[in-house]
């Protein structure tokens, strides 16, 4: 009789909780741990690169804004979300991540490879006031952040916490961020030219927010969501191996 | 153990303990629970087998359909486009005037154009292609770049200022900002520029301003708007003499024009859409105009 | 006050002084960082718990026999913390709500958007609302089902205030832009340590009190109760791992990375569903619900298939939240199958108390609060039938980032949460504060109406826009391509979007009546004689009814 058994575990509080625990305890360790053991888990992509302080400051905007309650960044292996986002998300674009922003939820599209859609200049006029472009939108407008100015000057605790859980940053790149963050948003300007050396050629340097003179939040929110899906060619490359399938975007 | 006793309502026996007043009958499982138990995990099971499922250390079972969620797509998408076929070979081969004259290839163009251009392009030009602030209308015969399907085509394939190595290139330069004119010249030139649409503006009063203005606008500006100020669309300037504007037609706007200049960003879509996807957004595009009076 | 003696007061009296130490700590290390702002929070906390405590520090001694009674003063505080989440959590939904509708009213100001209110939603009414309702409930069950007074007299307290004091840093934080942006989880690492010490008293009172008891078994309730309390510590450490980016800052970094951090996150976020909202309002119902029906649990057998069910099959159905996601495709069928299989205990427990409904059905009729408690238990049965359907793969390729994922979870949310809550509360209110009844029989019913219209609006509204929304997504021509653009989908939502904020109205109106209830009952009604009878010692009372209000 299995109740035998249940009723004596049910006598004693130390006795049940450690069933619990070992009941609760293998669903967990059988999906997660399998996911650092099993290679093929994260593709192999060389020409990945880091997000440059700026970047990583708009991530870190991108998180406290909450936009990811509304927009996803993960195109799923599904016909329809390909053909209207482009090559399906891989594990490795997200691999510098901490935490990833997958999403839950579209009210809004998914942003995965939003970056180089649209202009600079765009971004900012849709995030001063949405409807400014979009009479349609229900997304809020985030004027303040034209306002903001960035604060830079932790930039480069920020990196090296980012190295502590795995970002492979150099010592010169934590020893620069502050310095990055400005040159990518001041074209032109003496510091530009460390942030391309530092974090390659792909690496755009613009005045994000129109004012090549001063840093604002918006530089950096605009600069993060330009680089959306651009880290690494290798999803474009894996559909165009995979498939071989013109207009693959229709 | 308290003494076992019967529930008086469904006369089943209690399991004999109570804990606050509350007891519990000692009903067994029903049956019904135990089917569905047996149903579901048989579901789990036989899904286990043909599905990749249980991670093996480095590994995990493929499961005997051998199938992935990426090889499944990628063969949807395959036979999406064999599927399409029928029309986009037609529309591929043909040239622009070819589908434009065939009804049935138009029909395809408006409705996958509509489609396209509202997730791509209503951004910027507004799901009805009418533009807006910064943004030009796209039904309006006013082109900057030229209006046949094949220039917009182009438009739509380097973009305007875009990344692409062979993009359009605009540049209204920032005359009172880097102070190639004075504060004054731009006020004057301004007010001759908002005179060529608004012939009321030559009072009296202003008609020695905006002569001034016409002077500034032979020797600065006449380079790229041409004399005539009708715009070159080599250039990308466009004609200033017609009601359509950009960047606002009123004498703040203009003003501001001249004095920041302006580099509008239209990106490219090379990468991002496929030549037959452009082919037919330019189609569509110059079909909206084709609907406009 | 007047239940502790003055040794126990000093000592509370030191435990607030060093919290009001941390807060001045983390206000100096903060410094125009919001961490800063936490400090100043935490001080006034404290100094403002500590000033209570001084007020009476000199107050007689409490009578000595104590001991031979239930300690229910942290739990009628946990009821009136309870209920105050609940009016804000639910107010703070129907705000944002109001937003999608119509965006403007966010005012232009960074605090007030919909992606920073969004959090103080979901955690005001999971943590604030649900989380106060299971620490209460929790505490009067455990008593009652032991019949031993809760093993200490500070660390109830320390435990509720301390829980509600992570709350508030968790909301504060969300409006400054403060987070993790981890769903469910997204207070940073200093309020998750916080919670981890204030957890751990949780689970060593609990356990303690259970060691109490002077009944032999320990009863289903406690199961329930004891796996929420355990499996969201685990929960909450692995997924709240992270790495600070100095002592002085809020921001910090999860150590986990990409599609394992998705794992992992999911993993949790599905648990919290589980072991948050589903385990612990499990124990409620197996409490209140026989207890208000008078009648014997359907089958004991029944409940131990679906307690181990539920605690074992739950934890791996985490990865139907990325189905066709990145994450690899052996990973989401295993959560697929699993979520199947779920479904079997789930139903065995709503089958479970509908049955002990059996004999009980007229009662049920004329009774709201009972009503409640059975309308909760529909709920849990379709919300788990649901769950279970839109966890297979082809099911959550059209309802995944859609509205119908929000009319699941309010489904769960609204309908079962809340439902079994406000039954449970209106069990539970008149029994402690020694009343034969709610203040208002009349008021019960109106809320009953007011929450029933109010998820039945909610949720449909939800059902349509989602399948809506996720059939125009991958609606094709005749010619092979996509019909819709998402702004086009988005031009659909609005009447629906409406819609919800209406029901989600009445929902928060008939919390605003709740509250009046409860508070006129603590109030206004006379005690009853004979409740001195609710004491731990009172011998097994074999052979009477129980009363039908405790
Ligand atoms: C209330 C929900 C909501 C929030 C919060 C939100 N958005 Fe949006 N977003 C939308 C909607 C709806 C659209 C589609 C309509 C539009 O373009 O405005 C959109 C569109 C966008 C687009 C254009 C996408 C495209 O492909 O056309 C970008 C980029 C964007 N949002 C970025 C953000 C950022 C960055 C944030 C946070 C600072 C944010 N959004 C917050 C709802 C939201
Ligand atoms: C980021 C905003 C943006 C997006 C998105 C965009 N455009 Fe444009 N487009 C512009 C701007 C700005 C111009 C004007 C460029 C200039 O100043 O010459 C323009 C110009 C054009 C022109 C030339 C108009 C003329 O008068 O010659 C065409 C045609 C056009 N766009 C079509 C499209 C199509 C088709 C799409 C979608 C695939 C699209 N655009 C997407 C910003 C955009
Ligand atoms: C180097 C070439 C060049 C010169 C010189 C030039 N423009 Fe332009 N202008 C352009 C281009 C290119 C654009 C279109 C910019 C765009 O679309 O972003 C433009 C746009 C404009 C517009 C805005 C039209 C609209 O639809 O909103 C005005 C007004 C204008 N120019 C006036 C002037 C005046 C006045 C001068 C002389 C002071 C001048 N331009 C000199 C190239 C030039
Ligand atoms: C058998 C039980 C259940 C199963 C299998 C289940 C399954 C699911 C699935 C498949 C999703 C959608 C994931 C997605 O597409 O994004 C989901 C979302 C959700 N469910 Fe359930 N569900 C169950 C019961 C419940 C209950 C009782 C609640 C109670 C409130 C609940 C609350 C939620 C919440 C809050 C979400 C949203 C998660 C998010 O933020 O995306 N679920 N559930
Ligand atoms: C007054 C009634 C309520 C209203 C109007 C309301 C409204 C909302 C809204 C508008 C959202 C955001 C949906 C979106 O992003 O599209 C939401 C999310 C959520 N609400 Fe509520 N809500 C209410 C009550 C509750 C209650 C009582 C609970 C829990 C006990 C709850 C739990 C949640 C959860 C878990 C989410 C997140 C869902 C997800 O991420 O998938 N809500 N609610
Ligand atoms: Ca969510
Ligand atoms: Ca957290
Ligand atoms: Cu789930």
């Amino acid at each position: 009789m299995p109740e035998l058994f249940h009723r004596k575990i049910e006598r004693t509080a130390i006795g049940f909780v450690l069933a619990i625990i070992a009941a609760a305890s293998v669903g967990g360790l059988v999906e997660i741990a399998p996911l650092f053991t099993i290679h093929e888990t994260v593709e192999e992509a060389p020409d990945m690169r880091l997000y440059t302080p700026l970047e990583l400051a708009g991530r870190n905007i991108y998180e406290r804004e909450g936009c990811y309650a509304c927009h996803s960044q993960m195109i799923r292996t599904l016909r329809d979300d390909v053909e209207r986002y482009g090559p399906y998300s891989l594990a490795v674009e997200s691999k510098y991540d901490h935490p990833m922003l997958w999403g839950s939820k579209r009210t809004g599209p998914d942003l995965a490879r939003i970056g180089g859609k649209y202009s600079d200049l765009w971004h900012v006029t849709h995030l001063m006031n949405p409807r400014d472009v979009v009479p349609e939108s229900n997304m809020p407008s985030y004027r303040f952040l034209a306002r903001t100015p960035l604060e830079t000057a932790d930039f480069g605790m920020q990196l090296a916490a980012m190295r502590e859980v795995g970002v492979p940053y150099t010592d010169d790149m934590i020893a620069n961020a502050a310095r990055d963050a400005l040159g990518q948003a001041t074209p032109d300007s003496d510091f530009s030219a460390g942030v391309v050396e530092r974090y390659g050629e792909k690496t755009q340097v613009s005045a994000f927010d129109g004012v090549a003179t001063e840093l604002t939040e918006m530089d950096a929110l605009v600069a993060y969501l330009q680089v959306l899906g651009r880290l690494t060619d290798a999803a474009y490359k894996q559909t165009a191996a995979s498939e071989k399938a013109p207009g693959s975007q229709q | 153990m308290a003494v076992e006793e019967i529930d008086a309502a469904t006369g089943h026996a209690t399991t004999g303990h109570e804990w606050n007043g509350i007891k519990e009958l000692d009903i067994p499982v029903p049956r019904g629970v135990l089917m569905f138990l047996i149903i579901t995990h048989l579901f789990a099971v036989i899904w286990w087998f043909v599905m990749p499922t249980w991670p093996l250390g480095t590994t995990y079972t493929k499961g005997l359909l051998n199938t992935d969620q990426r090889k499944i797509v990628a063969q949807k998408l395959v036979e999406a486009s064999a599927e399409r076929a029928s029309w986009s070979d037609a529309i591929s081969n043909s040239s622009y005037d070819e589908v434009l004259s065939d009804p049935r290839l138009m029909d395809v163009v408006k409705q996958t154009g509509h489609r396209l251009f509202g997730d791509n392009c209503a951004a910027c030009h507004g799901r009805d292609g009418k533009g807006g602030k910064n943004y030009p209308d796209l039904t309006d015969h006013d082109w900057i770049w030229g209006g046949g399907p094949e220039a917009i085509a182009q438009t739509i394939t380097t973009g305007v200022n875009s990344s692409h190595a062979e993009s359009r290139v605009s540049q209204m330069p920032a005359f009172g900002r880097d102070e190639m004119l004075d504060p004054a010249q731009v006020r004057t030139v301004a007010a001759y520029v908002h005179s060529l649409g608004n012939p009321t503006d030559s009072t009296p009063k202003t008609i020695e301003t905006i002569a001034a203005g016409r002077q500034v606008f032979l020797t600065t500006c006449a380079a790229c708007h041409g004399e005539n100020a009708k715009g070159n669309s080599d250039l990308g300037a466009p004609n200033l003499t017609d009601d359509y504007w950009i960047y606002g037609g009123d004498l703040q706007s203009i003003i501001a024009t001249i004095h920041g200049g302006r580099q509008g960003h239209m990106p490219t879509w090379d990468k991002r859409l496929g030549p037959l996807q452009i082919k037919i957004l330019a189609l569509y595009v110059y079909s909206l105009g084709l609907e406009t009076p | 006050m007047t239940e502790l003696t003055s040794s126990e007061r000093q000592y509370a009296a030191v435990i607030l002084v060093v919290m009001a130490m941390v807060g001045v700590a983390m206000a100096a290390l903060g410094r125009s960082d919001p961490f800063g702002v936490h400090g100043v929070i935490v001080l006034v906390y404290s100094v403002g718990l500590l000033f209570l405590v001084l007020s009476s520090f000199y107050a007689p001694e409490p009578r000595t026999d104590r001991q031979a009674s239930y300690y229910d003063d942290p739990i009628k505080v946990g009821i009136a913390l309870s209920m105050a989440w609940a009016v804000f959590g639910m107010f703070m939904g129907v705000w944002i709500a109001a937003q999608l509708a119509w965006p403007t009213l966010a005012f232009d100001a960074a605090w007030s958007t919909f992606g920073r209110l969004r959090p103080t939603h979901t955690t005001g009414v999971i943590f604030g609302f649900g989380g106060n309702a299971l620490i209460a409930t929790s505490f009067h069950v455990v008593q009652r089902t032991s019949r031993a007074r809760l093993a200490g007299q500070i660390s109830p307290w320390f435990v509720l205030l301390g829980f509600n004091l992570f709350c508030i840093l968790a909301v504060t934080g969300y409006v400054m832009g403060v987070t993790q942006s981890k769903e469910y989880a997204e207070a940073e690492w200093y309020a998750d340590l916080w919670l981890v010490v204030v957890w751990v008293t949780y689970f060593i009172l609990y356990l303690r009190t259970l060691a109490r008891r002077k009944e032999p078994h320990i009863y289903v309730a406690n199961w329930y109760y004891m796996a929420f309390i355990v499996v969201v510590a685990i929960l909450h450490i692995v997924n709240n791992l992270a790495v600070p980016v100095s002592i002085g800052h809020a921001k910090s970094y999860t150590i986990w990375a990409g599609v394992q951090d998705a794992m992992v996150q999911w993993w949790y976020g599905h648990n919290a569903v589980a072991f948050f909202l589903t385990s612990g309002f499990l124990g409620m119902m197996y409490y209140y619900l026989p207890k208000r029906a008078g009648r014997p649990i359907f089958s004991y057998r029944l409940s131990i298939l679906s307690f181990w069910g539920i605690t074992f099959f739950y934890m791996w159905a985490g990865s139907h939240h990325l189905h066709y996601t990145a994450l690899p495709h052996w990973v989401q069928n295993l959560g697929m199958t699993f979520s199947v299989m779920l479904l079997v205990p789930s139903w065995a427990s709503a089958g479970n108390a509908l049955l002990t409904l059996n004999g009980a059905w007229h009662k049920v009729r004329d009774d709201a609060t009972l009503r409640f408690m059975m309308v909760a238990a529909v709920f849990y049965g379709l919300s788990t039938f649901e769950g279970s359907f839109l966890a297979i793969r082809p099911v959550n390729s059209l309802s995944h980032y859609t509205d119908w994922t929000i009319g699941h979870v309010h489904a769960g949310a609204l309908g079962w949460v809340a439902f079994i809550t406000f039954g449970s509360l209106y069990t539970l209110v008149p029994a402690l504060w020694k009343r034969d009844a709610m203040h208002s029989a009349a008021l019960v019913e109106v809320h009953f109406w007011l929450a029933l219209a109010g998820t039945l609006i909610y949720v449909f509204a939800m059902w349509n826009s989602g399948i809506i929304q996720g059939l125009m997504w991958r609606t094709y021509t005749e010619d092979g391509t996509l019909a819709y653009s998402f702004v086009d989908s988005l031009i659909a939502m609005y009447p629906y979007y409406i819609a919800r904020a209406f029901g989600g109205l009445l929902f928060l109106l008939g919390a605003l009546v709740a509250c009046y209830n409860i508070w006129m009952t603590a109030r206004a009604t006379p005690l009853i004689a004979g409740s001195q009878l609710d004491l731990p010692d009172r011998r097994p009372a074999t052979g009477t009814a129980p009363s039908p209000a405790e």
